[in-house]
């Protein structure tokens, strides 16, 4: 109610998805800035627009697609798994063997995408409510173990596979995001493809210091897996606070209480493995098309691990949290890249931060102070990519010792701070 | 045939004298779907349109006819604010019988005496803990009772009795006759009379039984004239309206809570929103954020002590702020208490530094950020008190009068506030103070016309030549305002001969956070001396701060560093009264005071006899 935030006379408008104006008005702004940056229409943004990065938030999408599926399952639904990388692998053998181009050595049905990207989703899920059934038998650490057990199956058969696979040192080439009715036919929309705007969109003026003729493959990649992260984060949400959603909240806080209430243990534990293993099965099949080849091995543990790094650091059970965390994660790396590099030349060419830099990195086998040897190999020590993976852990311990709500628990404080002033509590 | 066609159809009630009920039909008939109330039920404020709630007091209305009631019979509603409680209260007026209240927290014996004192015929009951009240004590204890109707049907649908009627199937029955008797409601609101009874307000009765004050619709709409619609009650003329939004909380049996909320809600048509109860006040306050709040001094200094407490709580940055705003708001308030209740140029400056900073948000957190008009009446309120809440920018203007006279005596008018007295008479009442005793006396249209079936009471309580005496001793400051001194009973007299009021001792103790209640003694006594109660939470909180372990409320009134504490309020006290006024000694009362054990009435006030009696060791060990 206006002037009156607290004041709810219905339940549509207490369980609404923006239920303030502040809520309103940052997500319009978000969506400008996540619509205009890109296309260099947007003054200090404009950087988010080239190549390098974009391929990044390309990345850092789709990863948020798998991450909310997770944050599902193991958020929401309080079921922990290891799995996820099984499940996107699931999705993107699909995805390959439904939509790729049939050779010598491999299956391909070369079927478009609307069949296959879908299909995708669907035939991860359906793996997902097979393996449910363990989960209503096992808690916790046990049920992490058998889910950590499908990732070593998933990779048995995809190096034994080759069918479907391709070699294991190769891997195969994905279907292109582009949208065609059948196959073999021209693509109405490619997303890939540099050069003009799709066929119906005139050259535009966007804005008038904004003059759009033509666009990068990376942004049009961007563009549509950024509508596809922000359907499938709305779906989460609104998962997340209709009836699945709090049953599966009564579930993770209690399970047995939550049957005694008259919950559905099982039926609840195998919707949220069906419906994560949707989200886990579209975003490999994605992140398999935008990286073009993937061999057998790159759906190993470490995956897996990197999506429970992302729920537990972003804040488990949120939406906001998980696409905080996921971009932290995936573009922490750059930002750690780009800053041992920024070091190692103040180090050898001077500066400000040079004591830092001579502190921090060794640039040569000579150098006997540092951590980071850089460029790699330079001396000895971690590597830029070895230093990444130790701040990871670091970063889960502490995230979970010091603030486990993560990064949306740490926004939470901030903004309960200013919620009540002057009071503490 | 055509004569029951005439008889079925509704009467023209526009010339009809409109009493509440009149008025609600009214509004239903302009604004049908504009919001009339709201409950809150399962975390949502249910909301019911002005054509609702006509709809369900007609129902309701149709079914108390159903069952019998006759205009002047009396009916009687026991539970805690509620829509129900309005509904049926309107149904009655409708139908020109007489409604009564009772407190929610009125014991089995006060019930009885009560219910059988009006000889009810129709008795609504919250939930199980009312309807126990009049099942357990038998059939017999209350020989007028026909029909009981409850709200909350836990517990009381396995009651085997046929006194026993859920609301719903009441309202079904009321639908029944509605359809049969078309019109038949709306004939009797033709004959409603303006010196006819509407409504018996009990006293609290803190000396003897309590008393049935006879309240007629005249008496209301000169009420209403006076204390809800005199000019230059408000900033700027905007008198209460359809815009304002008001929280009831305050048991509606009461006259301060009913002239507040459901008759100014029927008058002036502001939003009533029910409150879940008084323990979640603070909380609804937060969400429905009034616009028009009236509050007893006990909620004001309830609120005041959970600021400061809150304030002290909080992280050193804004305890940095919240600091600066305080003395911010004691500059304004000060500054406003000088200048009868307006702002100086000072004040405003500091004001618009205060507001963004501090204010605003604190005004947020307790609710009253929309407030536009407070008051505070029922009993007395501390000046440092009002002070405080007019330096946040709330206005809180205290207001006098009683039962007997329609709570309609004085008021605090904007500009012209003077923080300490009641105000000024309303323009053109009648209001005098007896030469002799002091007395305060008023008379005008909403003076009760006298306590039912009780001619000997009614005729002690006016004047010769008609005035009604209030009983309260007041002094005129400044030849225009009302400075309430005491009750005339209350007042002591020392042994050495000296007046003293104990109001004006207690209520400076009470300004203290850590007492709620404090009885000073000394009628015929050498000296004056005190009883007094701690505030449990205030002053646990006190302790744990200090780390003073304590186990009871007992346990920690009675440890040493809880009386050194309490000592200091009361040396402070002291400072600000002669020699012979100030208090000799106190003791500790020992439990927690309460309704049902008689040492309070339901209106929290203090029983004085029954203390005295109840406590008379601890009071003569001060003596001895």
């Amino acid at each position: 109610m206006r002037g009156r935030p607290n004041l709810y006379t219905n339940y549509s408008s207490e369980m609404g998805l923006f239920p303030s104006t502040t809520k309103k008005v940052s997500m319009v702004l978000l969506a400008v800035i996540a619509i205009l940056a890109p296309l260099h229409a947007l003054p200090y943004f404009g950087f988010l627009g080239d190549g390098a990065w974009m391929v990044l938030i390309n990345k850092a999408l789709v990863y948020a697609i798998a991450a909310l599926g997770l944050n599902l399952l193991t958020g929401v639904a309080g079921q922990v798994s290891l799995g996820h990388a099984f499940f996107m692998a699931v999705g993107a053998y699909t995805a390959v063997v439904l939509g790729g181009e049939a050779g010598n050595t491999v299956w391909g049905l070369g079927l478009p995408m609307w069949i296959w990207l879908p299909a995708a989703g669907i035939v991860a899920a359906l793996v997902g409510v097979l393996i449910a059934p363990t989960a209503v038998r096992v808690r916790g650490l046990y049920l992490a173990f058998v889910t950590l057990g499908l990732v070593f199956i998933g990779l048995y058969l995809w190096r034994n596979l080759g069918k479907i696979a391709g070699g294991p040192t190769t891997g195969r080439p994905w279907p292109e995001l582009e949208f065609s009715l059948w196959r073999n036919m021209d693509p109405i929309i490619s997303f890939t493809s540099d050069g003009p705007l799709w066929w119906w969109l005139k050259p535009v003026n966007l804005l008038p210091w904004v003059h759009i003729e033509e666009m990068d493959g990376e942004v049009k990649t961007y563009f549509f897996v950024l509508v596809l992260m922000a359907i499938l984060a709305l779906l989460g949400k609104n998962i997340m606070r209709t009836r699945i959603g709090r049953s599966w909240a009564a579930i993770r806080d209690r399970d047995i209480a939550a049957e005694v209430m008259g919950v559905p243990e099982a039926k609840g534990k195998t919707q949220a493995f069906g419906i994560s293993s949707f989200y886990a099965g579209i975003a490999g099949a994605v992140l398999a098309s935008v990286v073009g080849r993937i061999i057998p091995e790159s759906w190993d543990i470490f995956l897996s691990v990197e999506f429970v790094a992302i729920i537990l650091i972003g804040g488990a059970g949120t939406v906001v949290g998980t696409l905080m965390g996921t971009f932290f994660v995936v573009l922490t790396p750059r930002i750690v890249e780009n800053v041992t590099g920024f070091l190692a030349t103040q180090a050898t060419e001077g500066g400000p931060f040079a004591w830092l830099g001579k502190l921090f990195v060794r640039s040569g086998p000579d150098d006997w102070i540092g951590i980071v040897s850089y460029p790699d190999a330079a001396g000895p020590g971690l590597s830029v990519a070895q230093l990444n993976i130790v701040l990871f852990g670091v970063l889960i311990i502490v995230f979970l010792i010091a603030e486990p709500l993560g990064l949306y628990g740490i926004w939470l404080r901030v903004r309960n701070y200013w919620k009540g002033w002057p009071f503490t509590y | 045939m055509t004569s029951t066609l005439e008889q079925s159809a509704t009467p023209d009630l526009s010339g009809a004298f409109p009493t509440v009920a009149w008025r609600t039909r009214d509004w239903a008939e302009r604004t049908p779907d504009r919001v009339a109330m709201r409950d809150k039920d399962f975390g949502i404020w249910r909301e019911r349109t002005c054509a609702q709630l006509w709809d369900e007091v007609l129902t309701a209305a149709h079914a108390l006819l159903a069952l019998g009631v006759e205009p002047g019979d009396v009916t009687s509603i026991h539970s805690e604010d509620r829509p129900e409680w309005v509904i049926f209260d309107f149904a009655t007026v409708a139908i020109n019988g007489i409604s009564t209240g009772l407190y929610p927290t009125n014991p089995i014996a006060e019930t009885q005496y009560l219910l059988n004192d009006a000889g009810s015929v129709v008795h609504l009951a919250e939930d199980q803990e009312q309807v126990d009240k009049i099942i357990e004590p038998g059939r017999d204890a209350y020989p007028t009772i026909r029909k009981i109707v409850y709200c909350e049907p836990r517990g009381v649908r396995t009651i085997d009795d046929d006194r026993l009627m859920y609301w719903d199937d009441f309202m079904e029955l009321g639908e029944e006759h509605r359809r049969d008797n078309g019109g038949a409601v709306e004939r009797l609101m033709l004959d409603a009379e303006p010196d006819q009874v509407m409504t018996l307000i009990y006293t609290s009765g803190t000396t003897g039984p309590p008393k049935g004050a006879m309240l007629t619709h005249r008496n209301i709409e000169f009420a209403v004239e006076m204390v809800l619609n005199s000019p230059d009650r408000f900033k700027g003329d905007q008198g209460e309206g359809i815009r304002d939004e008001k929280l009831t909380y305050l048991p509606l049996c009461h006259i301060a809570e009913r002239l507040f909320s459901s008759v100014s809600m029927a008058y002036n048509g502001p939003i009533l929103n029910f409150a879940e109860s008084i323990e979640t006040v603070q909380e609804n306050l937060r969400e429905v954020q009034p616009t028009i709040f009236f509050a007893v001094p006990r909620i004001w200094e309830r609120i005041h002590a959970g600021i400061l407490i809150k304030l002290r709580d909080a992280t050193w940055i804004k305890r940095m702020f919240s600091g600066l705003g305080l003395k911010l708001a004691a500059y304004i308030g000060r500054k406003r208490v000088e200048n009868g209740g307006d702002f100086t140029l000072g004040a405003r400056l500091a004001y618009m530094v205060g507001n963004p900073l501090v204010f605003r948000a604190l005004k947020e957190r307790v609710g009253l950020r929309h407030c536009r008009y407070a008051s505070s009446g029922a009993a007395a309120i501390a000046p440092e008190v009002l002070e405080f809440f007019m330096g946040l920018g709330i206005p809180v203007y205290e207001l006098y009068g009683m039962t007997e006279n329609t709570a309609c005596a004085t008021t605090n008018f904007d500009g012209r506030v003077k923080v300490g007295t009641v105000g000024e008479p309303y323009p053109e009442i009648g209001l005098r103070i007896d030469e002799e005793t002091g007395e305060i006396q008023t008379k005008h249209d909403a003076v009760f016309p006298g306590y039912w079936n009780k001619p000997e009471a009614t005729r002690d309580t006016f004047t010769e030549d008609g005035w009604l005496r209030t009983g309260d001793v007041g002094v005129w400051v400044d030849g225009t305002h009302v400075k309430i001194v005491d009750r005339i009973k209350h007042i002591i007299i020392t042994s050495g001969g000296k007046n003293i009021s104990p109001s004006e001792l207690e209520n400076s103790l009470k300004t203290s956070p850590y007492i709620k209640e404090a009885m000073a003694i000394g009628d015929g006594r050498k000296y004056v001396t005190a009883l007094i109660a701690i505030e449990y939470d205030v002053v646990g909180d006190w302790a744990l701060r200090r780390q003073i372990p304590y186990t009871t409320y007992r346990d920690l009134a009675e440890k040493p560093e809880v009386i050194e504490l309490i000592q200091g309020v009361v040396n402070q006290t002291n400072e600000k009264f002669a020699h012979v006024e100030q208090i000799k000694k106190f003791r500790m009362i020992p439990k927690e005071l309460d309704h049902e054990d008689g040492e309070l009435t339901a209106t929290q006030k203090l029983k004085r006899s029954a203390m005295e009696k109840m406590f008379g060791d601890l009071v003569e060990s001060m003596y001895s």
